[in-house]
Formats: C-alpha cells, structure tokens, sequence
C-alpha cells in the first residue's frame, strides 16, 4: 500500500519537470510496477475482477444455477422494504457502535498501565495482545457459545452466588452483547498501537507539566490525549471498517442463521444467507456494495470530523 | 509521529532516496517475463481440479453427501465396493454437516464445479432440477423395475427423473427409554397416544428427572413436524400446485400448543431450544439423555442408538383421535441420488447411481442408514446383515404401511428456505416477542415469498 501511495505523491509534485526528471522518473515507475507486478495481478485476479463482476450483478437477478437477468436497479429498490435487511443493519449499527468504543477505552487503559513500566512487560504485552490472535478464529467463537451457554462457566460461576443466569447467547435480549463482548476482548491489536504511541510522546512535556504543577488527570488531558490522537483516530478508522465487515464471530455464535431470532443477524450474515442459502446472489451482491458505500460514508465522517479533534505534532 | 499525514518535503526526500535501476530496455523483457509467468502460475492454480477425460481410461468422479460419521464409514465401504467392480473408475467423497452442505453445494454449482454425484433433499430437488443443474437419469441406464413406485416417483418431474430414492424414511417420535426408566414413567402406547398425552407424559417425564432433563424435545427447528400436524388437520404444507397448503392461523394453533408444553416444562426453555437446534445429531438432547422423547426421521435412529450407547425405540406421532391411522404418516424418499448435468462422465455416473440403487453389494455395505432400501430384492436380501438397531427401522417402515395418509405434495422451487422461516418464528414464540397469531401471519408472509 505504502508503495502505491508514494506514486500517487510522486505524480501530484508541483511544478513543472525538466526532460531528465521525466525520463528518470517514468524509469523509476518502471522499476516500481515491475516490483509490484506480483502484488498487482493479485489485486486484479482476486480483488478487482470480483469486485467488478459483483457490482455487474447487483443489477441482476442471478440465482447461481442461471445465467444473471438484468434488472436495473431492481435488488436496490428492493432494499427499501427488507424488513430483515432492516433489522441487520440495526444490529450491524448496535455492534460497531458499542463495540468499538468499548473495545479503544479498554485498550487505551490496558496500553497507560502497561506504559508504567511494568515488570515483566513483554510477558503482559503478549498475553493482552493473545485474544486479538485468537478473536476472529473460529475455535474462540466455538468456546464462547460454551461459556455463555445456559450450563456455562457464566452460569456456573453465577449459581455460586445463587443467580441462576439467562442463556447468554441464545436469548434474543443477551445474544448481541455476549459477541460485542467476545469484541471488545480482542482490544490486544489496538492496544500495542496505543503502547507504541505513548512512548512516541517526549518526556519532556510531562516533566514540564510536573514542574507547573499538573496533576496526573490533566497531563492525561492536555498532554497524552492530544498527543496520541493521531494513533486514536488510526484504532478508529481501522476498528470501524473492521466491525462493519465482521461476519466470522456471529456465524460461529449463532450456528450460521443469526439467531436466535435475527437478534445476531449481521448485515454480512444476512448477505451471506441471501447469496448462498436462498439462491438470490444478485441481492446480496447489491448488499455488499450498499455497505461499501456505508463504511465509505463513515469513513469520510471520520476524517472531516478529524479536522477537529487530531493533533499532529509536526 | 503522524499517520495519514505526509507532508511534500516527505515525498520529495524519499524520490531522492529512490536509487536509480538499469536500463529500460532490460526492464520491458524481464516486465514481460515476470508478468507471464505469474499469468501461468495463477491459470495452473486454476485448472487443479480437472479430471481426466478418454474412453476406456480411467475415469474419477465426485460424489458428495451429507451425514453424521456413521454415514461416512457405511458409504465408504460402498464405494469401495463399487470401486472393486470397476477398477477404471474412481470415487472420490466429499461429506459434511447438512447445514454447510447446501451453501457449498450451491457455489460449487455456480463455478460449474459441481460434483458428479450429488445426494440430494426432496426440499431442493425441485430448486436444481427447474434450474437445469441435475442430469436426467431416465436416458442412462438405470433400472427402476425393483424400485418402490412412490419412492421412484418423488424422484420424477417434468425435468425428467432427477433423483433416485436411496431410501424409504418416515417422520417418528424416538424415545430413550432409559430417561422414562430413571424417572418411573411408563412407556407411552403409540398406536392410540394423542397430543394431550404427549404433553402429560412428557411434563411427568420433566418433573420427576433431575434438573436440565426434559420429557420431551420442542418442535418447532424444522417443517417436518409441522407438516404432520398440518396433515392431522386436514391441511397440508404445500398443494400440488406448489403453493403453501395452510393459512396463519393452522401454524398458530401448532405454536400455541407448542407454547403449553413450554409452560408446563414439557420440553425444554426457549435458551435450550435455540441451544439444540445448533447441536450435531452426536449432541442432541435424545443423545445425551437429557429429553425422554424427540422428533426425527426413522433412518436416523442407528446413529442416534450410536450416539446414544442405549437402545432407542421408535413410536408413531401422536394424533387427535388417538388412532394410529388418524397420524397420517407418510412415507418419504429419505435423499436421492442425483447427477450434474454437467458431468463429463453421465455414463459412469449413472452406473454408479445404478450400483448404489440395485446392488446387492451397495446394499450390504450401506443397510439402512439412509432409510429402508427402495429396491426390494435389495432389502430381501441384506436383511440378515442388518443390525438390530436397522432392523427396528425396517420394522417400523413395515408396520405403517397400511395407516399411511396421502403422498405429500413434492416441496417446491424456494421450499429450502422454510426451515429457516419456521424455526426463527418458533423462537419467536417461544421468547414470547410475538404473539402466536402474530407470528403465524407473518411466517406465512415470509414463505409465501420465498417459495413463489
């Protein structure tokens, strides 16, 4: 990705070139394309063909046994009255915007004790930043529905004390919040962000605070925050494109039908049972790109919205 | 330290760290060469899966099915068997979970990757074969002259004969007597048992086990017992038209007395309900002796004895009247066999469906895991082979024949998504989100869609 981008500034240089800098540049391109050839024919084959062959049939009707019938924008339409579709983007909605500010203050938290320089340091850093590994697997999400089951380690540790707790994960009412849970578990990834970001900020600065007298909360305030706010707002945009797409947890969880009554039911579940379980690919291809324009639509709120709250020190 | 920050004077430093690299010329013809080779690798990858294609030399094909371990090991020894018989040609399985089958096999479908032999679901046949994607077995040889009529014709439409029946199933109560024994309640009398007494029984069997045993398992997780009591009331799941055979209100009365049981801890809470409906057959509550009686398909009580390590017995479904004959039971083609009609080799394959349908040797190997055999000299002659628990299966079969209701309509196109539809709205019920008649009109909306 680096490498692309270093094109594109390349080209957007002010001013105009003398015939050598051309030459030397448009040799250089060379160079870089043919250093990238394997990367880009990756990116045609798997990524762009696809990509384009499923935005050809969200304006079709394919069932995948026929060949696709053209529809317009009939599968787009159709949307408007999905009442499920409605529903997954309500859970879909729920999930991003829980999980992930949960997820970024645990992490941040984690990462400001650990930046105390703990004992040990590597040890903890691993074993917080283990579940990140594990989170998305499908082995972790299997021992979740054990442990929120009815007869769960939950349950089980809840009976001790007398509670006799609900069926996390299949009652509608708990289901969506044992995954938002299983979520914000998996904080290991933005947390050695935090950690590195942290030690990125001078000492100096907190010295310099100490010797005004600050307390500990307002050089969080006024210092750490605004220093780290680049790497928050990096966890963020990562987080949030990542929730949106997530599917692996609530497949597992719900045993693939997003239940108990749709009450875990994704947006990427629910395009997943329209594609493959009930033969309507041209639908859930229009889905998919519905929710590339939704994540392209927070993804720019975030970064206007960034204009007004990251601080970069340079 | 900024990260979607890059500043001019940035990218003007790293330019002039770029080392300069030989000449162009050089670079267009190893450009060249690089970007073949990658074409070549990324087509080799493709073009893997590819079977061998001329008469006479050997010949692979694919077969899939779904099933529990138990099925594997059977269908295994069957093709081993076939394999033996015809050393030109090959049989590779693929086999999984039911859940996972039909998504896969719909993509496989899809890439034109499908496999030769398909165990198919009277709920999709109908899906593939108005679709074009499975052979029709009538123009190969295979003999249907032993076949059960009823069993061959499920497997007929106007796309020709898709499907053949590999077995005779029906829909039953299974009980583990062990449950009833440890709680001291008699056995049920199933030839004149009625839903009042399923409900009665089973909350004595709840209240007198321990805790986390129920008397019975819920319905509700398919349409299969939905379709019995449809049937008991005079209706019907689908019409012969491919329409849906009931109204709101016959599927609300199911739910409501699926509701009383709930209420008196017949069977178990709406969490363990929605709990079981994911387990593996390994796993269900009949298996692990935590539900005295359960709803499943005939052929499955081998693998579920299996699971179980106890003896299993097989019981009619309850009626209203209390007359067996009143239970409408019917019998059903439990999968068939069907072929892609885009099959390199529809001769061999059909000659594999042949081996399997009217092979005595198929037979020995298979017994009755995927229901009682449909051919009859088949079942006449493995019959010594069979073990006890198949021979309790075949017994059942027998026994029914002559209280069978009418032959089902086949499910129409759509018909796979029902399953789904009626197991979400059961949990709806039963977490008391929708009322019964809520529920039913909505249910009914939804499949009214689905299959139309």
């Amino acid at each position: 990705m680096s490498a692309i981008s270093e094109l594109s500034t390349l080209k957007r240089r002010k001013g105009p070139m003398t015939a050598a800098e051309k030459k030397a540049n448009g040799r250089d391109n060379k160079a870089a394309y043919i250093f990238l050839l394997p990367w880009l024919v990756g990116l045609v084959a798997i990524t762009v063909g696809p990509m384009l062959m499923s935005l050809y049939l969200s304006f079709t009707d394919y069932n995948l046994l026929q060949p696709p019938e053209w529809v317009g924008l009939d599968n787009f339409i159709r949307m408007f009255a999905d009442a499920r579709l409605h529903n997954s983007l309500g859970v879909t909605f729920t999930y991003v915007f829980v999980g992930v500010p949960l997820q970024l203050g645990v992490a941040l938290l984690i990462a400001l004790v650990l930046d105390k320089g703990l004992r040990g340091l590597p040890f903890y850093r691993s074993v917080f930043y283990l579940p990140s590994l594990l989170g998305g697997s499908v082995a972790v999400a299997i021992l979740w529905k054990q442990i929120f089951g009815t007869t769960g380690l939950v349950n089980q540790a809840l009976a001790m004390f007398g509670i006799q707790g609900p069926g996390w994960i299949s009652d509608p009412s708990t289901a969506l919040g044992s995954i938002v849970l299983l979520h914000v578990w998996t904080f290991g990834a933005p947390m050695i962000i935090f950690l590195a970001g942290l030690r990125q900020i001078p000492v100096m600065y907190y010295e310099a605070a100490k010797v005004d007298g600050a307390s500990t909360l307002q050089q969080f305030w006024r210092i750490t925050l605004p220093m780290l706010s680049p790497i928050i707002f990096f966890n963020l945009v990562l987080q949030i494109i990542g929730s949106f797409q997530s599917f692996t947890q609530a497949f597992i969880v719900s045993g693939g039908n997003g239940g108990p009554s749709d009450s875990t039911m994704f947006f990427t579940l629910y395009l997943y049972q329209k594609g493959f379980g009930q033969f309507d690919m041209g639908y859930a291809s229009a889905m998919a790109w519905f929710l590339l324009v939704i994540i392209g639509v927070f993804t720019a709120i975030n970064f206007i919205a960034a204009k007004y709250w990251v601080f970069y020190d340079d | 330290m900024a990260l979607f920050h890059r500043t001019e004077s940035d990218a003007k430093n790293r330019t002039a760290e770029l080392p300069s690299i030989g000449a162009p010329r050089r670079f267009r013809k190893t450009g060249v060469v690089a970007a073949a080779a990658a074409v070549v690798l990324a087509l080799s990858a493709c073009g893997g899966g590819a079977s061998p294609q001329s008469d006479g030399g050997p010949v692979e094909l694919r077969f899939s099915w779904w099933g529990s371990d138990k099925r594997a090991q059977l269908t295994q020894a069957a093709i081993a068997a076939f394999e033996a018989e015809n050393p030109n040609i090959k049989i590779k399985p693929e086999y999984g979970d039911w859940s996972g089958y039909w998504d896969k096999l719909a993509t496989q479908v899809a890439a034109n990757d499908a496999p030769d032999i398909i165990q198919m679901d009277e709920k999709y046949i109908t899906e593939y074969s108005t679709r074009g994607a499975l052979l029709d077995l009538s123009k190969y040889q295979i003999d249907t002259s032993k076949l059960d009529e009823a069993a061959l014709n499920a497997g007929k439409s106007e796309d020709g004969l898709t499907g053949i029946a590999a077995g005779i199933n029906a829909a039953t109560i299974l009980a583990n007597p062990a449950v009833f024994k440890a709680a001291g309640v008699e056995l049920p009398d199933d030839k004149t048992w009625t839903w009042e007494d399923f409900g009665r029984i089973s909350a004595e069997v709840t209240e007198k086990s321990p805790k986390g045993t129920y008397g019975s398992a819920a319905y509700g997780t398919d349409e299969a017992s939905l379709g019995v009591w449809l049937r008991q009331n005079g209706k019907s799941l689908y019409t012969s038209d491919g329409k849906l055979g009931f109204e709101p209100s016959d599927i609300a009365d199911w739910w409501a007395f699926l509701k009383e049981l709930s209420e008196k801890k017949a069977v178990p809470s709406a969490s363990e309900v929605v709990e079981a409906e994911a387990a593996a057959l390994d796993q269900s509550g009949l298996a692990t002796g935590k539900n005295g009686l359960a709803f499943w398909w005939s052929n499955q009580l081998p693998a579920l004895e299996k699971a179980a390590g106890t003896e299993l017995q097989i019981l009619r479904f309850p009626s209203a009247t209390g007359k067996a004959a009143d239970a409408k039971l019917w019998y059903k083609a439990s999968q068939f066999w069907s072929a892609s009609s885009r099959t390199k080799h529809p001769v061999e394959t059909a000659k594999f469906i042949n081996f399997l349908a009217n092979n005595t040797k198929a037979g020995e190997a298979l017994l009755a895991d995927r229901g009682v055999y449909p051919n009859s000299d088949v079942r006449a002659a493995i019959e010594p082979k069979l073990t006890p628990a198949d021979i309790k299966v075949v017994k059942f079969i027998d026994q029914i024949k002559g209280e069978l209701g009418e032959a089902p309509a086949p499910p129409p196109k759509g018909a796979g998504a029902i399953q789904e539809i009626v197991k979400r709205y059961t949990s709806e019920v039963l977490f008391n989100r929708l009322s019964t008649d809520e529920a039913g009109k909505k249910a009914v909306d939804e499949m009214k869609s689905a299959i139309s």
